[in-house]
């Protein structure tokens, strides 16, 4: 393996961070409105929410990342690469997202709702004030399980075409007829990557625990 | 059944006024509550009137309904049939157009009804000064020194200044309560409604609860007490409402209610719960004066 190789493996972890990033920061938010929808209990919004999340777990990314490049322009909507992949991702993490965030959302004691909307709170600022503030400390490590997930699917983006982590391997290993060397480097890449997202989230969990007495 | 003068007005006088003394207006009114949950009756037609400065006590059975009336009273609860007025403000439904209000019309009027919960219902994440002061800031919006340092002198006041920067996980139940307390009068309520609030707690924090409440009513403020300590209601309450099977059985003061009860309902009610009438507020004061 040349210098020149070593480059493009980390070229591809580049790719493999910032497309993941860009699906977490989006799809984390819309999976949050997803899960308010179907909390909202008003039934048409639900049931909506309800079967794009069983539609989305159901559906391999890569096949997701395909339908999305191939079938868009068909129906005369156009769509780059990078594009279609920001597109797969978040809308396949965001429905992971939804059921993590739903699951606290369930969880969140009714009685205190009631002191929130005893106290003369709207529902926006209880949400804000009382809601959020605990349950995004209880979705934290779901969260980011879910976000170890995705780097490690996000290989399936490759078959429209972006050259991520795994596709620059394959492409040294096909070139140099040593396909050993460049899989362990990027097995070690993305080992670093994932041991970065749990680092931030165990650090994020000591400083609340720190600040708050309970995490 | 009490009668009802302020029903004929009830759409008129929205702001009372404050120098009319006895002929004043009730800071609350409940006229004519009725509330299904499906086919069972929790309140048939239950009116109260509450003057300033008075402790109504709700008694009652389990299950009569008393709880759902107080959630009724700030709306937790929405009632099928009836009025509810503070002070002479209709609630629920706007003046005009008698349309059902919205969360955010709601929420003003919620703001002056403080209501303590049997479980505290405190805010976990928020240490006790900053359950005192969440919705002062950001419900009433008012400066945020002057909350602190009232939410300080209430602290004071139940004895708790030293809890100040602690989690609710770190008080017990008494302290939980006399917080939850505290945190509705950083409001500024024109009523408060305590919701069996020491029902939750073992007996020997159940006093410093129900010091609290007597000193509160001693004050002045404005109280609907849902209870089982007959031995407050008897010390502290101007009047006894006596719900049974969701109905309005017996209005009447204390020493009457208890001494010679009306209605045969109420004499069975007191046989059995008369017990706690022995462990009332007297029993709380000695203990404490031993201590």
């Amino acid at each position: 393996m040349t210098a020149y190789d070593y480059l493009s493996l980390l070229q591809g972890a580049a790719v493999t961070v910032s497309l993941s990033l860009v699906g977490i920061i989006i799809g984390v938010p819309l999976g949050l409105v997803l899960a308010l929808a179907r909390w909202s209990e008003v039934p048409a919004l639900a049931r909506a929410v309800a079967a794009y999340v069983s539609v989305l777990r159901a559906t391999p990314l890569v096949t997701l990342a395909l339908l999305v490049f191939f079938a868009l322009p068909n129906v005369g909507v156009p769509i780059d690469p990078v594009p279609a992949a920001i597109v797969s991702i978040t809308m396949n993490t965001a429905a992971f997202n939804c059921e993590i965030w739903r699951a606290a959302l369930n969880d969140f004691p009714r009685t205190q709702l009631d002191a929130a909307t005893a106290v003369g709170m709207t529902p926006g600022l209880a949400f804000r004030r009382i809601v959020f503030p605990q349950i995004w400390r209880i979705s934290l490590p779901g969260l980011v399980n879910e976000m170890t997930l995705l780097i490690k699917s996000s290989p399936a983006i490759a078959v429209v075409g972006i050259v991520d982590i795994t596709r620059a391997a394959v492409r040294i290993g096909a070139q140099t007829y040593e396909p050993l060397p460049p899989f362990l480097t990027a097995t070690a890449l993305y080992f670093l990557v994932v041991l970065g997202f749990v680092r931030a989230q165990r650090s994020i969990e000591v400083h609340l625990d720190r600040k708050f007495g309970f995490a | 059944m009490p009668s009802h003068p302020a029903r004929a007005t009830a759409d008129t006088a929205a702001h009372p006024s404050p120098l009319s003394g006895a002929s004043e207006r009730p800071v609350l009114e409940v006229d004519g509550i009725w509330k299904k949950f499906g086919d069972h009756d929790v309140l048939v037609d239950v009116s109260l009137s509450v003057r300033r400065g008075q402790t109504v006590c709700i008694l009652g059975p389990s299950g009569s309904g008393k709880s759902t009336l107080l959630r009724c009273v700030n709306w937790l609860e929405r009632p099928d049939h009836g009025h509810i007025y503070l002070s002479g403000q209709r609630i629920g439904f706007r003046q005009k157009s008698e349309l059902p209000m919205s969360q955010a019309e709601l929420a003003p009027i919620r703001a002056r009804i403080g209501m303590v919960f049997q479980h505290f219902n405190l805010w976990p994440h928020l240490t006790v000064l900053g359950n005192l002061i969440e919705a002062p800031i950001f419900v009433q919006r008012r400066p945020r020194e002057e909350v602190i340092a009232e939410a300080e002198a209430l602290l004071e006041k139940i004895d708790l200044r030293e809890k100040r920067d602690v989690y609710p996980a770190r008080l017990s139940g008494g302290q939980k309560q006399r917080v939850a307390i505290a945190r509705a009068l950083a409001m500024r309520p024109s009523v408060l409604l305590f919701d069996e609030a020491t029902s939750a707690l073992d007996p020997e924090l159940m006093g410093e609860v129900l010091v609290v409440m007597e000193e509160l009513a001693k004050d002045g403020m404005t109280m609907v007490v849902v209870t089982h300590e007959m031995g407050f209601a008897r010390d502290a309450a101007d009047e006894i409402v006596f719900l049974d099977r969701g109905r309005v059985v017996e209005v009447s003061p204390p020493d009457k209610f208890f001494d010679v009860p009306k209605t045969e309902r109420a004499r069975q009610f007191l046989q059995r719960y008369g017990s706690s009438l022995r462990t009332g507020l007297r029993d709380v004061r000695a203990s404490e004066a031993r201590q």
